[in-house]
């Protein structure tokens, strides 16, 4: 009798307070990986590293993993089918390679990255599938008003596939940026005193924005308008719309919600969603066409 | 549906002209005596042979098959005089008899309440009251608040100070059907999130449904909260003028010809504050206001024939101007309307019909450097309902009922004057139900029924076996078992630190409706005189949890089915209610054991493993253990103290473990600052205390009317509860940060009764 008074003592007291049926895991170390292929453009250089302790200083150089084989492979037909090329990477600096060979990345095309750790053995790999390159189909005024009805119109190809719409990130890059060139709104928000740098504003970028937003026309194509949102400067400006593929999709839409900002209670911190094998991080591609235009200021601002 | 109800009701009438056979009856609404109004879960008995029953949610009730003979009537119910009368019952009469309770405070002197209420209190398994006295009383933030008193009660939980959301035994807010007059409300809160819509000065009863709720109701995965507006005086004219700190409010209420009326009034009376305020700070809103209004209309067309009609219209706006050039607006609110017939067809067979309307709505619009955002979201929802109940004989109480509409759900979104998103849903839904609570002896009782589900989107037809179980081994000892399925065709998209952008949507084709079982298992005792003690489990599983992903920042030109993430869930826990139920010193004490689980496809896999099932998480809002202990003592005739103190495990959070940055993105300049998290939620915030207190003193106004003064401590002992941490990239190593739910909060308010 005693005993089983004490076996349910012990039983209660494991429910009630011991029991932890859902311990922390402890932190592990990943690879992390960063490469974006662009279409048409040389390929680019690879960053690997690895993770930190969230408790520890943190910088590039310190975790950089400079002893690895790199390569990127180009494929003959989408993942799992042969490799047509391999593009061979040599070290750089610490943690940075870069392509042996010249090689314009080919849109539509697939490519594999594929890291070999000499010391462990171990592999990292991934694929991305390169957005198909464009330009814009219409005529862009050398000029428009800021916040005129005019607004800036992008005319480019909608995605072929039924499957995936395009996903697009534009990038104003202010070639004329200066306190007096601000516009209302990001003047109100520069404040020098909290550290901003004129730097932080002269390149802005969208966040994802889907093909869905759009006009589609019936030749084809859909007509991009550009949200004078994203104007911090008058003057000369260079309007950049990146056709971004799943990997860097992915990256971005979970990344922006680890902090909040979603339906995700605040404190709830999703791991990003990756698509690469023994590792982290991005090996993504992009597709983008740039426009330059020259933003003048309304009467009155 | 409709033909089916039609010839269920003329079966009844029918069988009811057959069994009046000899016996008597006893039937009629149990009032307030001053007030006219209806009670509802009044307890009725004849003494000299055991034999009563409660007053339904009209304050109706029926004794049938009484034989003839003379026996003394006794009726109770919390906080008003026993009211006994010896009745003569003649071989066929069906006495018709309207009790009318003496509140046993009417008068200021006799501050003993002494009711024997509970000795025949009969409560169901998974119900909860609270009374709008004690909700008046608890200390609150700025202003009495019906979901923050309720959240007091075991097995319902807040998500944190600022959320009036209500999270009961595991189950998200949208889980639980909140009707206001049987008119379902979509978003109750004001202050978005902070506090609920109902105005305490209207509402006459407010009844939770936790866990196991009966086949009349449906349409949510977990609970019901039904709540009740004033019908208004039937006797004499009254009012109350209330001052306080974040809103003051009015009611008046009265009898006419016909009937009586009832109309409440609240607002906020923030503007001197947000201009004082608007002198020394930047980024004040330039306008911020929330306002609600409640009525009833009741006509008494008859002794057996009663119509009522009631509204309640609440909006909330703010506009904030946070930069040149940037502006922010939100309007959103509710509008109900229900109208409804309850008649008395003979004692054995009462019924209600209601028509219900019901619209939420919100408008957010967001300018910023010359790029408008704007969203039209609009619920429409109309119905009709009918519900019969029908004594069939002493020992079985069939009730069955219909509830049938439209429901319009319209959600817009325009970016830079274009249209991004549109979303017109239109969807018939229809329930029909019927139950048997069978009593074979004065020890058991034994509910069962079904409900029947259909929804248009999808084209789903789903039933919901209910039943449920009471055995008395003793007076004072009720043991209880239910099981329920139970199905739900919503779903929420909220965000527990603001609900003024809340947006409901719909299963449709490839979207399942969600469903669930709970099993509950439960103990009502009384202990002692004035005391009850309750025990409850629950068990209850969740599936096809259908819910917006989170990860889609941008909804436009995906499918319908594309946007939702599919998952499940389940929850158990143990709850314990103690209380004192009348005298000096009432209160209660509530403890709740509990885990609550999540999982979703994907979501919190191991980094190695991404496209494995997802393993199952606890919510934020879990909490293993959970104490609120509430007391109210009357000091003196004129001073009144209550106190409420809660103790809770720290909820869960997800402690980042690694980090690292992207730094060459090619699109931008920005650093990509990414955390490396384990299992999500598997830490646990600090442990939550907090006391409030609260004193009232009555008197009068000058002579023309009763006065309370009521002054209120939140967190009394200032206690720094931390709501979430958030992590500074800025800093290296990380700095954590943590961000706190309300500091110690003093209010003071002032309320003529007139």
């Amino acid at each position: 009798m005693k005993s089983l008074f004490l076996y349910f003592s012990f039983s209660l007291l494991l429910v009630v307070g011991g029991c932890d049926l859902y311990p922390q895991d402890d932190y592990k170390e990943y690879y992390v990986v960063e490469s974006y292929l662009v279409a048409d453009m040389e390929l680019p250089a690879l960053y690997l590293s690895t993770t930190a302790p969230v408790s520890s200083e943190y910088n590039f150089d310190d975790t950089a993993i400079s002893a690895a084989i790199v390569e990127v492979r180009l494929l003959q037909a989408g993942i799992g089918s042969p490799v047509e090329q391999t593009f061979t990477y040599q070290l750089d600096s610490p943690g940075v390679f870069v392509s042996t060979v010249a090689h314009n990345v080919l849109p539509t095309r697939t490519y594999q990255l594929h890291i070999t750790i000499p010391s462990t053995g171990e592999e990292i790999i991934g694929h991305t599938v390169v957005p198909d390159s464009f330009t814009a189909a219409n005529t862009v005024p050398n000029s428009v008003e800021y916040q005129s009805e005019n607004q800036i119109e992008v005319v480019i190809p909608a995605s072929n596939s039924d499957a995936r719409q395009n996903y697009f990130i534009f990038t104003t890059l202010a070639l004329e940026p200066a306190v007096d060139n601000f516009t209302p709104v990001y003047a109100d928000f520069y404040d020098p005193e909290d550290g901003d740098d004129l730097s932080d504003f002269s390149t802005l970028s969208s966040g994802i924005v889907s093909e869905g937003n759009f006009e589609k026309n019936n030749n084809g194509t859909v007509t991009l308008k550009y949200p004078w949102l994203a104007v911090a400067f008058y003057g000369e400006t260079k309007i950049v719309t990146n056709i971004i593929d799943e990997n860097i999709y992915d990256f971005l839409r979970s990344q922006s919600v680890q902090l909040g900002g979603s339906s995700i209670s605040p404190g709830e911190i999703p791991n990003v969603i990756y698509n690469i094998d023994g590792g982290i991080g991005v090996f993504g591609s992009i597709a983008a066409d740039t426009i330059q235009i020259n933003i003048t200021r309304p009467a009155g601002f | 549906m409709i033909r089916t109800l039609i010839l269920c009701f003329a079966g009844l009438l029918l069988f009811t002209e057959t069994t009046l056979a000899q016996s008597a009856s006893i039937n009629g609404y149990i009032k307030d005596s001053s007030s006219g109004e209806t009670l509802i879960s009044a307890n009725i008995a004849l003494l000299d042979i055991n034999k009563g029953t409660s007053s339904n949610t009209s304050g109706y009730f029926s004794i049938t098959n009484i034989a003839p003979g003379e026996y003394i009537l006794v009726c109770t119910y919390i906080g008003y005089n026993t009211f006994q009368k010896t009745v003569t019952l003649k071989p066929n009469e069906n006495l018709r008899l309207d009790v009318e309770l003496i509140p046993a405070s009417q008068e200021l002197e006799e501050i003993i309440v002494t009711s024997e209420a509970e000795k025949e209190k009969a409560k169901e398994i998974g119900v909860a009251q609270i009374g709008t006295a004690l909700i008046k009383e608890l200390p609150s933030v700025f202003q009495a608040d019906v979901f923050r008193s309720i959240q007091l009660l075991p097995g319902v939980k807040a998500a944190s100070d600022f959320s009036s959301g209500l999270y009961i035994r595991g189950g998200s807010p949208d889980q639980t059907l909140i009707l206001l007059d049987e008119t379902t409300v979509y978003n109750p809160s004001h202050f978005f999130g902070f506090f609920s819509t109902f105005n305490p000065d209207a509402i006459k009863d407010v009844r939770l449904y936790k866990g196991g709720y009966p086949a009349e109701f449906g349409g949510r995965l977990g609970s019901v909260l039904s709540i009740y507006n004033k019908d208004g005086n039937r006797n004499e004219t009254h009012g109350s003028l209330t001052l306080g700190m974040l809103s003051s409010r009015a009611s008046l209420e009265g009898p006419y010809k016909y009937g009586s009326w009832s109309l409440a009034v609240r607002r906020s009376t923030l503007e001197p504050l947000l201009a004082a305020l608007r002198k020394t700070s930047d980024n004040i809103p330039s306008s911020f206001y929330f306002y609600d209004m409640n009525g009833k209309i009741n006509f008494d067309a008859g002794k057996d024939d009663k119509f009522g009609l009631s509204f309640y219209t609440g909006k909330d706006a703010v506009s904030f101007p946070f930069a040149d050039d940037a502006e922010f607006n939100l309007n959103y609110g509710n509008q109900t309307v229900s109208g409804n017939w309850k008649h008395i067809f003979n004692e054995q067979l009462f019924s209600s019909f209601v028509v219900t309307g019901s619209r939420y709505f919100n408008f957010p619009t967001f300018e910023l450097g010359g790029t408008p955002f704007e969203r039209d979201n609009n619920i429409y929802d109309f119905s009709v309902k009918g519900d019969l109940e029908y004594l069939l004989n002493d020992k079985h109480t069939i009730e069955t009922g219909v509830w049938g509409g439209v429901m319009t759900l319209i959600l817009k979104d325009r970016f830079d004057n274009e249209d991004s998103f549109i979303s017109r849903i239109q969807a018939n839904y229809a329930s029909l139900y019927i139950q048997d609570t069978w009593r074979p002896t004065d020890r058991w009782k034994l509910t069962y029924g079904t409900r029947l589900n259909y929804f248009s989107d999808g084209d789903y037809l789903r039933p919901e076996p209910r039943v449920s179980l009471e055995y008395k081994p003793a007076e004072r000892v009720r043991l209880q078992a239910a099981y329920g399925r139970y199905n739900q065709f919503l779903t929420l998209i909220s965000n527990e630190a603001f609900s003024g952008f809340d947006v409901w949507l719909t299963a449709d084709e490839g979207i399942k409706p969600a469903f669930g079982d709970q099993f509950v298992l439960g103990a009502k005792t009384i202990p002692f005189k004035d005391y009850g003690l309750d025990v409850e489990l629950y068990y209850r599983t969740m599936n096809d949890l259908f819910e917006l992903d989170p990860f889609i920042q941008d909804v436009s030109g995906l499918p319908y089915s594309e946007i939702f993430r599919i998952g499940s869930g389940d929850a158990y826990g143990a709850e314990v209610f103690f209380e004192k139920r009348a005298g000096d010193f009432t209160g209660f004490i509530g403890y709740t054991y509990s885990y609550t689980w999540r999982r979703f496809p994907f979501y919190n896999n191991e980094i190695e493993n991404p496209n494995g099932s997802g393993r199952s998480y606890p919510p934020k809002y879990d909490r293993r253990n959970d104490i609120n202990l509430v007391m109210s003592y009357q000091l003196s005739k004129r001073w009144k103290a209550t106190t409420s103190f809660n103790y809770a495990t720290g909820q869960a959070y997800t402690e980042p473990l690694g980090r690292y940055s992207l730094n060459n993105p090619v699109w931008d300049n920005q650093v990509y600052d990414t955390i490396v998290s384990g299992k999500i939620n598997a830490s646990r915030l600090p442990a939550y205390h907090r006391v409030d207190v609260s004193f009232s003193r009555y008197g009068t106004f000058f002579g023309l009317g009763e006065a309370e003064w009521q002054f209120q401590i939140v967190n009394l002992l200032s206690r720094r509860n931390v709501w979430f941490y958030t992590y500074d990239f800025d800093e290296n190593p990380i700095k954590k940060e943590a961000v706190y739910l309300l500091p110690l909060l003093p209010t003071i308010s002032y309320t003529v009764k007139f």
